[in-house]
């Protein structure tokens, strides 16, 4: 199969289904959501169909392929570009007025196009009825209706992209009205460029009328020699045209090409839509979007979200724990009880540990995801965007944060990049820079194994509110900060499109549930695999000959009090007559000599490996920044795990408070850590970790997404300086109360 | 671009042989005789010098037509006298007569720097993303509060800029039109009359469809009214107030 791959290119407004539909054609599992913007970027799938290969690309949905918006932009590239042979225009069939309307910019793009009429079922089922020969005979191109959901159509599609191949239909009969014609041609005259990758002369011609900033500055790259020329005769034909209808030029323009769309469906229509197609999407609105009730259910949907995270999430949380338990302790038993093997360590302590205690999560993880599928899919992310977008704006916020910043919960990663679909880079630079303090699914091991260890039943549920709250008013603050400081500009308009309800099916939830929890495995399975591992060995390595508790020991300095206790006291009586020995040991002891119990000189053991280690030595070169915020050597190792993946600092804090097992739920973990900190560091901690460092993931999406470093330090040292300053007074103020 | 030396008077010639043969699509010596208002007479030896140098076909008792060279230099004059007209007009606000005469004047003067900077500058004030810099309304506002002072006299930008500061002057402009989407009850139907919104915002609610006559509904506001939930052609959206005020309706 030496043939070359055909390159098809999917385009449509937003929320018209071509995510659905490339989904079906490659067989992929790819984000689909009921409201506009999924797809943020370009992405690329495969599929073959009657033994040839073909390259399918989902372009961003747009609305029109002006340079306003970066999504348009790069639809805008691809279709130009001639990077494509065939390119299929997929249109919402409930809609299709203003979905011809792109149709209209791709026919004058001179692509070669299908067209693709989608979601056919609901537009049947509202009574619409079409003249499909009419419709192809005065386009002049192929026109196939499909339903993507459910991947009717879509062989039809297929043969007809093959055959496209064979007769191109590049739309010529656009015709935008013999006043702009006339203009259109005269212009589309004098651009005469046969070089690579030029650009049909009659686009560029509509584009120079409306004074379109890329197309000047492409015509004055590639003919300068003509192109002042042109450029001023296109603003003056523009001027005249002005004068002449009243309208401005780009009010004009637009009215001719849905002067076409309007013409087209007059002759095809056969029968309108019934009125009250949308009926019953109206009536949910009606309550749910209602001006006094409208916040009390999006309170309420939040609620059940991560009602569902957390309450549901835990009892198959437990099963799994339990799961890892009985693996740790199963691995373990390969080795003679006490025995010191570094390998068992490793994969007791190291790798089961570290992966189990972030796999721990995965099903709170995949229930987030799958209620923000949810919230996607049904159409009610858009409106939760309506409803809040009035205080996001306060913030210097755009109520089309708000979805990013949804995601960011889940996840920071996806988070950041959906933040394309906010058309202004200020707005998507102060979105990305505050997004990492929503706090992501990966830190939510973390307040699971810190809450419960330093905070009173009754307090817990609150403390996890207070972080989730703390992150989203620091969040607001700090853009309302960058927004009057390095990213201060103009309001942004807020502009969105509110889909119909549609009920989410079953199969699209699942497998955006899967893909983004497969994503969330996978990591668990490779970073944080190999960060454990890493940590694990710098956190043991090297080892001490010989502790020097044990020299003291041996040298008598210390006394080591093992007396055996009667088994049958109650845990208060085994306490009081431990102090009763440990007094007449401390008496009768010489002078200069410790008396410890065996659990402490174990405890100083693994303090003193520590110190020694790799990681100790780093947490000790970081102590004095650290220390400020009430953080010893071994918070400071787990920080640097981190810094990786935040999952890591729970299989961190496990490692160097070297447990058999690793997991939140393991009671002598959290023990020990109350018994090691007092609440204050444990509040700094939290704040920290909330704020500070966002993962290493995340910076370096931050830098492909802003285009510069710059940003991304700005957000990774802002932020954790931000941290440091709050995380100290916490710490310094708490510990006066505590 | 114009390297040879020529005079005004030649270049008016072939700016009137382009507009005719653009226009007629043919010119004879008779037809640029009228159109100049001079004599046939005087218009043969210009006719040959602008043959001799190249600029036009010109054979006796022949259509005369414009060289590729005569009609790049054509393209030029015409787009600069265009390009002045619509400077005195657009941001002067001069009258039709005027304007006209004065470009007719200066279009051969103007050097290729000159032309260059001219165009960018119009081209600024035309394409920045917010309309008109705000330099040009208070230029002309100042002149219509008081005609006499000179539009940077400090005293008299002062007083716009406190009666006429840029908001309060838009929302005074606004309250003279039709009233605005964002004036609509809740549930009332209004027909486009014109999308004031400038730059990006104007040209995605045109690609929307929000073209003058086209039915729009209030639906909805969001609990504080702001944004505003509209319904049009079919589908919904929502718009923050302040855009909705750029959107003029007629009741």
């Amino acid at each position: 199969m030496s043939e070359p791959v055909i390159r098809v290119a999917l385009a449509g407004n937003p929320n018209s289904g071509k995510t659905s539909l490339f989904n079906v054609l490659t067989g992929s599992r790819r984000n689909v959501g009921n409201y506009p913007g999924v797809t943020v970027e370009k992405k690329g799938g495969r599929f073959t169909h009657n033994g040839k290969d073909y390259e399918i690309a989902d372009l961003p949905g747009t609305y029109s392929l002006t340079s306003y918006s970066p999504e348009e932009r790069i639809a805008r590239r691809e279709i130009l570009g001639g990077g494509f042979d065939v390119a299929v225009v997929v249109v919402d069939s409930t809609n299709l007025r203003r979905n011809l309307y792109l149709l209209t910019q791709v026919m004058l793009a001179e692509a070669n196009i299908i067209l693709c009429l989608n979601m056919s079922d609901e537009a049947q089922k509202s009574g619409q009825m079409l003249d499909l020969k009419q419709m192809e005979a005065l386009l002049g191109l192929p026109i196939v209706e499909t339903v993507g959901n459910r991947g009717i159509g879509v062989d039809v599609l297929k043969d007809t992209i093959e055959n496209a191949l064979a007769n191109p239909a590049k739309g010529e009969r656009l015709v935008l009205g013999e006043r702009l014609d006339l203009v259109v041609d005269q212009l589309a005259e004098m651009i005469v460029d046969d070089g690579e990758g030029a650009r049909p002369p009659r686009w560029l011609a509509v584009k120079l009328l409306e004074n379109d900033s890329l197309s000047k500055q492409w015509i004055r790259k590639r003919l300068p020699e003509i192109s002042e020329d042109l450029i001023i005769t296109a603003q003056n034909r523009a001027f005249e045209i002005e004068e002449e209808t009243a309208l401005d030029i780009s009010t004009y323009i637009a009215d001719r090409h849905y002067g076409y769309v309007n013409g087209l469906l007059k002759e095809v229509v056969l029968q309108e839509a019934r009125e009250d197609s949308r009926r019953l999407s109206d009536q949910i609105d009606a309550i749910v979007c209602n001006r006094f009730f409208g916040p009390f259910f999006f309170m309420l949907s939040m609620y059940m979200l991560f009602y569902l995270t957390f309450s549901v999430g835990d009892y198959p949380m437990g099963w799994i724990e339990a799961g890892f338990e009985w693996l740790g302790g199963l691995v373990s038993g390969f080795w003679p009880e006490g025995s010191d093997s570094p390998l068992r360590s490793l994969i007791v302590d190291g790798i089961i540990g570290g992966v189990g205690g972030v796999i721990v999560f995965l099903p709170n993880i995949a229930l987030l995801f799958l209620g923000l599928a949810f919230l996607e899919d049904s159409g009610y992310m858009a409106r939760a965007a309506f409803l809040v977008d009035r205080v996001m704006h306060k913030f210097g916020l755009h109520g089309k944060s708000f979805i990013p910043m949804m995601t960011g919960f889940g996840c920071t990663i996806p988070g950041i990049m959906a933040t394309r679909t906010l058309e202004n880079e200020r707005d998507r630079l102060t979105t990305m820079m505050v997004l990492p303090l929503m706090s992501c699914g990966a830190r939510l091991p973390i307040w699971m194994l810190l809450i419960p260890a330093f905070f009173p039943e009754h307090w817990r549920a609150p403390m996890l509110f207070f972080i989730y709250i703390f992150g989203i008013v620091l969040a607001a603050i700090l853009a309302k900060v960058l927004r009057i400081t390095v990213l201060r500009g103009e309001e942004t308009p807020f502009v969105m499109e509110l889909p119909p309800y549609r009920m989410p099916t079953f199969k699209a939830m699942m497998s955006k549930m899967g893909e983004r929890s497969w994503l969330y495995i996978r990591k668990a399975g490779t970073i944080i695999l190999a960060i454990s591992i890493v940590l694990w060995a710098i956190s043991s390595y090297p080892k001490l000959d010989q502790s020097p508790i044990d020299a003291k020991i041996a040298s008598g300095k210390i006394q080591v009090i093992d007396q055996q206790l009667p088994e049958n006291l109650s845990e208060q009586e085994r306490d009081a007559a431990l102090e009763q020995i440990i007094g007449k040991a401390k008496e009768s002891a010489a002078k200069g000599v410790e008396v410890l119990t065996v659990n402490e000189v174990e405890q100083r053991k693994l303090t003193e490996d520590l110190d020694y280690s790799v990681a100790g030595r780093i947490g000790s070169f970081l102590e004095p920044v650290l220390s400020p915020m009430g953080f010893d050597v071994r918070i400071s190792t787990a920080l640097l795990g981190a810094f990786a993946a935040k999952e890591v600092f729970v299989a961190q804090m496990g490692i160097v408070f070297s447990l058999g097992e690793v997991d939140e739920e393991s009671e002598t973990l959290r023990d020990k850590l109350a018994k090691a900190y007092n609440p204050a560091v444990a509040l700094s901690l939290m704040i920290f970790l909330l704020v500070a460092t966002p993962c290493m993931a995340t910076v370096a999406v931050t830098k492909r997404e802003s285009g510069s470093w710059k940003w991304a330090m700005l957000q990774l040292c802002g932020l954790t300086v931000l941290a440091w300053i709050i995380s100290t007074i916490v710490y310094q103020v708490g510990v006066l109360f505590l | 671009m114009v390297e040879s030396p020529i005079t005004n008077a030649l270049e008016d010639y072939i700016e009137t042989i382009y507009l005719l043969v653009r226009d007629n699509k043919l010119a004879r010596v008779k037809d640029i005789a009228k159109a100049r208002g001079v004599k046939m007479g005087s218009v043969t030896p210009a006719m040959k010098r602008l043959a001799e140098m190249d600029y036009i076909s010109y054979e006796q008792r022949e259509y005369i037509d414009l060289t590729p060279k005569g009609e790049q230099l054509a393209r030029s004059i015409v787009a600069r006298h265009d390009l002045l007209r619509r400077f005195f007009k657009e941001v002067l606000h001069m009258s039709d007569d005027a304007a006209e005469a004065d470009a007719c004047s200066m279009e051969h003067h103007l050097s290729d720097e000159g032309m260059d900077k001219l165009t960018r500058f119009f081209e600024f004030i035309g394409n920045c993303p917010d309309g008109n810099p705000s330099f040009i309304d208070r230029f002309h506002q100042c002149r219509a509060v008081q005609p006499d002072l000179n539009g940077y006299d400090s005293k008299c930008n002062d007083h716009i800029c406190r009666e006429h500061g840029s908001g309060h002057c838009k929302r005074h402009e606004r309250r003279r039109a039709t009233k605005s989407l964002a004036d609509l009850q809740v549930g009332e139907t209004g027909k486009i009359a014109q999308v004031k919104a400038k730059g990006a915002i104007r040209q995605r609610l045109l690609d929307m469809g929000m073209l003058p006559n086209t039915e729009i509904t209030l639906e909805r506001l969001a609990p504080s009214g702001d944004p505003v939930w509209v319904k049009m052609q079919g589908f919904q959206l929502s718009l923050r107030k302040n855009e909705a005020e750029a959107i003029l309706v007629q009741g």
